[in-house]
């Protein structure tokens, strides 16, 4: 069976084009939180936001197609390919909604005309073969929706369809762009911290919504070469509720053992953690919960990035793997950013201050709303 | 050789919240809008009071596919969704409350019922199914590709079984729906859900399918149609909703003796009309055959379901 090396990472976040700027804000410890300036919210001043440069781009909805074409180059570029080597290759979208596209054409079209007219909202897949046609990809396309998963998802997906040989490269794309309904949606279901995110902090009071989107390159590749490899990886649906977790971890536990079995590792393996993390009180019980019941007193490191970045919901299975990666390709894990205080409910707290990057794989978890899990497993260097 | 992947029931929902073939009709026009709530008490068993329409048509559709089969699913059954437009509704309506001049904020209940995979969510909380859960979302060809990663991932052993689906609303007026989905004239625009089974056990297998395929807009149909007949076996054709009246009769002038099956007069079209077209193929006994549902995308690529019908 092929392994699945990581060929290239591209990002468009707050901290900017790139996933360099990004590790290197990470390192200094700044976070990615910005102000809000793409449109304005009755609870405005409630929120912590991560909102990337819109000045590059076009304006409306073609900033979506812009930006993912700009992080797609950028993972072009690392990998030393030039864009023919796409043309077979598969476009795999993953995104939460393409609800803030529709909005961002709504609000030009009011300003520009003074007319509010609601436009056909644009359905999660709308962008996948207009990105392909820029691209020259001719391979297959799709677009996986599954809430905060769907990135994650889609490195899943793809990498299955690399090992059954339907294409020798897949590129991975997770896109999300700051929304007016997501940002009230979370705020009327009280999960906006207005002191933005803190992972696995007593004080918690839930998330911090941004926009970013990551670009994964993947390659089939001898299974005896070093690098960058997504090692396995699982997903599960918790059926307990629709916005939380079983309280008790097991579903994310569950998904964590599918991936480990997947990537034909134990637990004691894994080096390090990406937590899902999001800051909200469910999420960081029952992820705490999963941890605690898998890895025992073995735990290794494991932090939450979230305050860095924002969640960038259906994005975040391939931002995440970026600038995670980036960091521990820079050498270190990042501290969780947010996190003061232990909580002693949750029985374990998360690194607080930046450490070496080990040696050893890294799992990167990652759930959404609808019970919607997904775990990775990745090795680096 | 690849494994092989069966058939073992299917449901289709159409637009008049018909379940069967005695209660399909030919629509001549637009549907009036769909009431789902009694049909879900009555094949789910319970209200599904906040859940939005789309997710009315997965769970009953569902539900229906699963009390067809001959033993409950299992517990580590995946379920795989297509849906083109995903939720339409419940996006117009969160839409209306948040942007100006709507009041600014969100209904929890309608922002919550707004996620993209809450249908498969609902789908799999009611089949009690604790296994993988992907929802594919974009236009054309979503059915399509749920269908084929499920049937990859069964082939792959990754999987047991797999309840895969696609399901699609109407947006309650036919100007707002052609808005969002280009329709002919005579076409009329429906909405509904279809389900199958799959599994790699061929016992009591109501079908096979034999492979779900892509290619390039510039391959030959005809040619591929033919790659899966078996001598003496018939052939039929379900054009789906991108298929254009003249390609179709060009595919019979080249291949004599080809059936054409229209579903799309019973359902109206949408984008995961295929799954309608592929469940309701098993709505009563059929005769044995290789059926090919055929459909196209905006940019012109081509997807194959190809169904060998088993002898029952």
């Amino acid at each position: 069976m092929p392994a699945i090396h990581i060929r290239g990472l591209g990002l468009v976040s707050s901290y900017g084009r790139g996933v360099a700027c990004a590790v290197e804000g990470v390192r200094a410890g700044r976070t990615g939180i910005t102000p809000l300036s793409l449109f304005s919210l009755p609870f405005q001043n409630q929120i912590q936001v991560n909102q990337y440069d819109h000045a590059p781009f076009p304006p409306g909805s073609a900033c979506a197609t812009a930006t993912m074409q700009a992080a797609a180059r950028e993972a072009l570029a690392e990998a030393q390919l030039d864009a023919a080597a796409l043309r077979d290759a598969a476009l795999i979208i993953g995104t939460s909604s393409f609800l803030f596209a529709g909005e961002a054409d709504y609000r030009r079209t009011l300003a520009d005309t003074g007319e509010a007219v609601m436009p056909p909202l644009p359905p999660p897949g709308q962008a996948a073969l207009h990105v392909a046609g820029l691209l020259g990809i001719e391979g297959p396309v799709l677009t996986l929706s599954t809430a905060c998963s769907s990135s994650a998802n889609a490195l899943l997906v793809a990498a299955a369809m690399l090992r059954r040989g339907e294409a020798r490269r897949a590129l991975v794309i997770g896109v999300e762009g700051l929304s007016a309904i997501a940002l009230s949606g979370f705020h009327s279901l009280l999960l906006l911290d207005p002191e933005g995110c803190r992972p696995f902090d007593a004080g918690r009071r839930g998330m911090q919504i941004g926009e970013a989107v990551g670009a994964v390159l993947l390659e089939a590749g001898d299974a005896t070469h070093s690098g960058d490899r997504l090692l396995g990886g699982a997903n599960l649906c918790d059926t307990h509720h629709m916005t939380s977790a079983t309280p008790d971890g097991s579903a994310m536990r569950s998904v964590m053992e599918m991936a480990l079995a997947d990537a034909g590792l134990q637990a004691a393996d894994v080096a390090v953690i990406k937590a899902h993390g999001t800051g909200s009180l469910d999420n960081d019980t029952a992820e705490s919960a999963a941890m605690r019941a898998l890895f025992g007193d073995d735990l290794p490191p494991f932090t939450g990035i979230k305050r860095y970045l924002g969640h960038t919901l259906g994005a975040c299975g391939a931002v995440e793997l970026a600038v995670f990666l980036g960091c521990l390709r820079a050498g270190f894990v990042p501290p969780t950013a947010g996190f003061a205080s232990p909580d002693p409910a949750l029985r374990i707290t998360p690194l607080a201050a930046m450490q070496s990057a080990p040696k050893g794989p890294a799992m990167l978890n990652f759930f959404g709303f609808g019970g919607n899990y997904a775990s990775l497993l990745i090795a680096h260097g | 050789m690849a494994k092989p992947v069966f058939i073992h029931a299917a449901a289709a929902l159409g637009p008049r919240g018909d379940t069967a073939k005695a209660e399909r009709r030919t629509l001549h026009g637009d549907p009036p809008p769909l009431e789902l709530k009694a049909l879900v008490k009555t094949v789910v068993g319970v209200s599904l009071r906040q859940a939005s329409h789309l997710v009315e048509l997965a769970a009953i559709g569902s539900q229906l596919c699963i009390k067809r089969l001959p033993c409950p699913l299992p517990e580590d059954s995946a379920v795989y969704l297509g849906t083109g437009l995903a939720e339409v509704r419940k996006n117009e309506a969160v839409f209306r409350q948040v942007m100006p001049p709507g009041p600014g904020l969100a209904s929890p209940f309608d922002f919550i019922n707004a996620a993209n995979n809450m249908a498969a969510f609902y789908v799999a909380k009611l089949a009690n199914l604790r296994a993988r859960n992907l929802t594919v979302s974009q236009e054309e060809h979503s059915f399509e590709w749920a269908l084929h990663l499920a049937a990859a991932d069964l082939r792959a052993g990754e999987i047991r079984q797999a309840l895969v689906g696609g399901v699609d609303e109407n947006s309650l007026s036919r100007e707002g729906h052609l808005r969002r989905i280009a329709l002919r004239d005579d076409q009329p625009m429906g909405e509904g859900s279809g389900w199958l089974v799959l599994s790699v056990d061929a016992e009591q297998a109501r079908g096979e399918l034999l492979e779900v395929k892509r290619v390039t807009r510039d391959a030959d149909v005809a040619q591929a149609l033919r790659a899966w007949q078996r001598p003496n076996e018939s052939l039929t054709l379900l054009p789906g909703l991108r298929i254009e009246p003249s390609e179709v009769r060009h595919l019979v002038q080249a291949l004599p003796g080809l059936h054409v099956q229209d579903y799309l007069g019973l359902c109206g079209g949408f984008h995961t009309a295929a799954a309608f077209g592929m469940a309701a193929l098993f709505d009563a006994p059929v005769a044995p055959g290789l059926f090919v549902h055929l459909n196209r995308d905006a940019s012109g690529h081509a997807m194959f379901c190809a169904v060998r019908v088993l002898p029952i």
